[in-house]
């Protein structure tokens, strides 16, 4: 489904990807973990063609899209969920997924889909004329995942959803997260809080510094001495 | 940069008296005439620049206080036949009056003051001229000078004027020059990068951009009373026109609005050409040609020349790049009357009692009570939208509170400005950290340090400046800019700030978010650190962990309200705490 | 003390320029609040739009419905170019305030230039008559640039409002990058609604050269009402800056009618301060 090969990436002046390489396949759900300054959320604009990729290619279904720029991204079924949310918070809920809904196909099957997200996350119907700058954070983050929906995504870039939300919200994003999967989007994990992230994904990938640095499953990372000391250590 | 200022200072003074000489060499009155249009520009683009360039104030309206000072003399000459030299202060205050109308009413704004000020000032020489022609001030055919008696100055008429063009240019670049040394114009500066930012370390803002602008009119206004005389014959028209707006605003932009000397090198290279064009025709070409360099100049040179010129300068003689002298760390002065940490303990530093907040029909504080003890530090934490960074925003008055006493070792700090608050001893850092972007990391924590609760001159708190980059450990960034630093760098560089107010009270707004585990533990000691100097510290964290180890008790907010306060252990442990923020999941 | 017929008709005169500062102040606000660039160079085109008309007009024979046919869609790309040059330039906030200001002063040599600092008035016998209502004389050429100024605004209001095109400039007007990623593509957006401000500003310049008259200076002299207008209307609000316009007019023409036609400038700027002074929330 997604595949870069060698991606650098600047962030102004300095290079915060080295030569980076990841794939998620078809049906996948990927995390990168890291800790923070390693250039996660670099990548995730990198690949939402957010940010310009100065060397490296990166491959979506098998076409290069390096060059292109963030609005075609989403129409070739890209969705993110970004960081902190990022609605556009003097509009309405109903607004705010409205315009989630670009793509040609996605527009034509607008309603349903928009009844849909109101099935996954009542409390949205009852508030969808209200700003969406008033809500909660934890409902602020209901409506950046129901706005990536509405565009039919068939990868997901999801960035640091557990971010300022309180722990019991915190399990209910996640569920949906994995609902979200199993309905057969391709899913990005960029994710600060490990243990949540390990439990959800089949694969991950850890960066550092602006390289990977460790690629495995769950089980073999959370064994990952480097890992362990750095970030389950302070969770133990 | 100290060899630079002084060559500028030098050249300034030399040129100033060779000037001055020069009507006792009689050349011809030609030259005297042109130098004097030279020194009008200086003082004109120089005067502009000090609250425009220096706080980013962009004002559009300085013609309004040049043609207020033109029509004050006019006025005072031929109606009420005053001497001639008494009507130059008086235009000065005139001029000093109109600004300080204005900046009463558009300095208090919150949102949109630079935007607002900048097409204000515009339309206030438009009103200014309109009212000027239908009152007996001009009423329309303008106002002849010519007759009005000089004092002697000089060999004659025009070496007088010329005298008197020469002193005010003298008298602009050089308040320009200590404004930009003082106190003042540190907070201009600071104000010129982040005005919200500023007014919390203590800068008091609106008083500082009342007397910069003040102190700008009065100059223009006094360069226009000499200039009435100069022409001899006034009108409307030609007083008020849109010339004197554009014009300094390129001289400065061209010149360097960051710098003293910038707009008078910027007002010598532009009139000196402008003057080439003599005939009615080309004066007009000559405007568009102004505002089309203005333009390129915007694009192409943003920082004005003599920066970028001392720059090259500085390169190519192979210069070090400037203040690169290392600061000697001063150990801090004590405040007086500082009790030793651990005396009269049992009165709350910090009192807060039924503390209530809303905006509009958010109730973002719903009475929230708690006290902080010296040396201690206390977490606060809660869900998000429980009001801790409003509660933080309302203590350092940021936001008027609705109602509730906030009470500062006694003493109520509820209703008072910002900058007043920061000066009895709180500071606090911001979440995504806020630096002044132009200042360096010193001179950032030299401004928390001038303006804290131990006010200092810039000059002498330089040391302590650096004492306190140390603690945090930054003592080698002390000459970069905040643009330069990482994320680590600059969360502690805002320490650094915070410390060098030497508040009583210190609030940490997520200081740990973003940063690895061991960084955390960095800051962490460092916390600690900081509370063993004295301070008492509230501390606002989602990493629960790192509250627990860290704090002495806790406060926990839901929807405004404390619904927990106590021990750490023993408030994570209550219901109500568990149901609303951790999940049972943690329990 | 003016009759009440006088004070009658000139509310009534007041309520119809207003529709005609409405429209001059619709490119201002509209690129103030969504496209974050303080753009009164849109202005300085009414004017320039004006001097057209004058001069399609008078040395031509041109009448204004064609001049307007032909400045109009030239406007709007103009418009546009205009607003491809200052995103080319990356110049926002007050540095865009900077640039624009030296294109006024540009256009305004131009028109110094071309058509001297004379007074110049469209001598033009179309539609002189006024329409009698009771004792009031409703002149036809100012009820129709009041009505169209109205319509316009309420159908870009409109536009803006319920419009995916709409919500989209709304949008990335709150956050760009975000707004791309789902699609929108602000540059293409930004040209089109910078092509209507300014072919707003063209239908604003027909309807002043046909009812006032027109000077090189009278352009700063008009710049305070429309800074009034866009800023008691609210950024980036259409049908406010209409009302504002509206309400601006009113009071300038009982000012007018009460003390001295030449103080009306004063009356703006005057609401203005006050406004400010007051502070209400909207603002």
């Amino acid at each position: 489904m997604l595949e870069a090969q060698g991606l650098n990436v600047a962030y102004g002046d300095a290079t915060a990807l080295w030569d980076l390489s990841l794939t998620v396949g078809k049906g996948e759900i990927v995390s990168v973990l890291g800790p923070n300054g390693a250039g996660k959320t670099t990548l995730v604009n990198a690949v939402a063609r957010l940010l310009p990729i100065r060397g490296g290619r990166l491959m979506l279904d098998g076409a290069d899209v390096t060059g292109l720029a963030a609005q075609e991204m989403c129409g070739r079924g890209v969705g993110l969920i970004p960081e902190g949310r990022r609605l556009f918070v003097k509009m309405t809920v109903e607004e705010n997924l409205e315009l989630g809904s670009f793509r040609r196909a996605a527009r034509d099957a607008r309603n349903q889909t928009r009844e849909r997200v109101y099935d996954m996350f009542p409390i949205l119907r009852e508030r969808r004329r209200q700003i969406a700058g008033t809500l909660s954070g934890g409902q602020q983050q209901m409506v950046a995942i129901g706005r990536a929906l509405m565009a039919q995504p068939r990868l997901l870039l999801i960035d640091e959803p557990s971010l300022g939300l309180a722990p019991v919200v915190v399990e209910q994003v996640f569920e949906t997260i994995r609902a979200i999967h199993a309905s057969g989007v391709s899913i990005l994990l960029i994710e600060q809080n490990v243990t949540r992230a390990l439990a959800v994904v089949q694969r991950a990938y850890v960066l550092e510094g602006g390289r990977i640095v460790a690629e495995g499953r769950p089980r073999d990372l959370a064994a990952h001495p480097h890992i362990r000391e750095a970030y389950l250590g302070a969770e133990a | 940069m100290k060899r630079s200022r002084h060559a500028g200072i030098a050249i300034v003074a030399v040129a100033a008296v060779a000037l001055l000489f020069l009507p006792a060499a009689r050349i011809p009155a030609f030259y005297e005439s042109f130098l004097y249009l030279i020194f009008y520009w200086i003082a004109l683009a120089t005067s502009w620049n000090i609250l425009s360039g220096y706080a980013h104030y962009l004002s559009f309206g300085h013609g309004a206080f040049f043609g207020a000072g033109v029509y004050t003399t006019a006025t005072l000459t031929t109606k009420y036949d005053i001497a001639f030299l008494w009507t130059v202060p008086a235009a000065a205050a005139v001029a000093a009056l109109l600004a300080a109308g204005i900046g009463a009413v558009v300095f208090r704004l919150d949102r949109l003051r630079g935007e607002l000020f900048a097409l204000l000032t515009l339309a206030v020489a438009f009103v200014l001229a309109t009212i000027v022609l239908n009152t007996p001030i001009d009423g329309g055919p303008g106002v002849y000078l010519s007759s009005v008696p000089l004092p002697k100055f000089g060999v004659g008429p025009t070496a007088t004027i010329y005298l008197m063009g020469l002193v005010l240019a003298v008298i602009a670049v050089g308040a320009a020059y200590f404004i930009a040394r003082s106190r003042l114009g540190l907070g201009l500066f600071a104000i010129h990068d982040d005005e919200d930012v500023a007014e919390a370390k203590g800068v008091p803002t609106f008083r500082y951009k009342m007397i910069a602008f003040a102190v700008s009119a009065a100059i223009a206004g006094a360069v226009g009373a000499v200039h009435a005389v100069y022409v001899g014959y006034v009108t409307v028209g030609g007083t008020f026109d849109i010339n004197v707006a554009v014009y300094v605003v390129l001289m400065s932009v061209l010149g360097g609005m960051r710098h003293w000397l910038g707009p008078a090198v910027g007002a010598t290279v532009i009139a000196a050409s402008l003057y080439a064009f003599t005939s009615g025709d080309q004066v007009i070409i000559g405007r568009a040609i102004v505002a089309l360099g203005l333009i390129l100049v915007i694009v192409l040179l943003p920082d004005g020349v003599v920066p970028t010129a001392l720059a090259r300068w500085r390169r190519w003689l192979r210069l070090p790049p400037a203040k690169a002298a290392a600061v000697a760390a001063a150990p801090p002065r004590m405040a007086p009357g500082e009790a030793v940490v651990g005396a009269d303990a049992a009165a709350p530093v910090l009192a807060c009692a039924d503390v209530q907040k809303s905006f509009g029909g958010i109730h973002a504080l719903r009475g929230v009570s708690l006290a902080l003890h010296p040396g201690e530090i206390l977490g606060l934490v809660g869900p998000n939208g429980s009001g801790k960074t409003t509660l933080i925003n309302v203590i350092t008055g940021q936001y008027r509170r609705d109602s509730g006493s906030i009470a500062l070792a006694g003493r109520e700090i509820g209703g008072l400005a910002a900058h007043r608050i920061a000066a009895l001893g709180v500071a606090r850092t911001y979440q995504i950290p806020r630096p002044f972007a132009h200042l360096t990391a010193l001179d950032n924590v030299v401004l928390a340090g001038s303006f804290g609760r131990l006010r200092g001159d810039p000059d002498t708190m330089r040391g302590e400046a650096q004492y306190w980059l140390e603690f945090a450990g930054l003592g080698g960034h002390a000459h970069r800019l905040p643009g330069e630093l990482n994320l680590h760098q600059r969360k502690f560089l805002e320490l650094a700030r915070a410390l060098a107010a030497r508040p009583r009270i210190l609030m940490l707004d997520e200081v740990l978010a973003g940063l690895t585990p061991n960084e955390i533990e960095t800051a962490i000691a460092l916390v600690r650190r900081i509370r063993d100097t004295g301070a008492a510290i509230v501390f606002v964290e989602h990493n629960m962990r790192a509250v627990l180890q860290l704090s002495d008790r806790l406060v926990v907010l839901n929807y405004g309200q404390v619904i927990a306060a106590g021990k750490p252990r023993d408030v994570v442990r209550e219901p109500d705490v568990i149901a609303a923020y951790l999940g049972s999941a943690n329990a | 003390m003016p009759s009440w017929t006088l004070l009658g008709q000139a509310l009534i005169s007041g309520v119809l320029i207003g529709g005609l500062y409405g429209l001059l102040g619709l490119g201002l606000t509209l690129s103030w609040g969504l496209l974050h660039l303080i753009n009164i160079a849109y202005f300085g085109l009414a004017f320039l739009g004006a001097y057209l008309t004058f001069e399609l007009g008078t040395k031509h024979g041109v009448p204004p419905w064609y001049a307007a046919a032909l400045i109009v869609p030239a406007f709007f790309v103009l418009g546009a170019a205009l607003h491809w040059m200052l995103a080319r330039l990356r110049v926002t906030g007050l540095v865009s305030l900077l640039v624009t200001f030296s294109l006024i002063v540009i256009i305004e040599t131009a028109i110094h230039w071309t058509w001297t600092a004379d007074f110049q008035r469209f001598e033009h016998h179309y539609l002189k008559e006024s329409l009698r209502l009771g004792r009031f004389f409703i002149p036809t050429l100012e009820l129709m640039a009041f009505g169209i100024a109205a319509v316009l605004s309420v159908v870009v209001w409109a536009w803006l409002r319920y419009s995916y095109f709409g919500k989209a400039v709304r949008a990335a007007a709150q956050d760009p990058a975000i707004a791309a990623a789902f699609g929108i593509d602000h540059k293409r957006n930004a040209l089109l609604l910078s092509g209507v401000c300014a072919a707003a500003a063209a239908i604003a310049g027909v309807f002043i050269a046909l009812t006032t008259t027109l000077a090189p200076a009278q352009m700063f002299a008009w710049f305070g009402v429309v800074f009034a207008v866009v800023i008691i209307g609210g950024l980036g609000n259409p049908l406010g800056a209409l009302v504002a316009g509206v309400l601006i007019g009113m009071a300038e023409s009982i000012a007018m009618a009460v003390i001295a036609p030449a103080w009306a400038p004063v009356v703006a700027f005057s609401l203005l301060i006050l406004l400010l002074i007051w502070q209400p929330r909207w603002l």
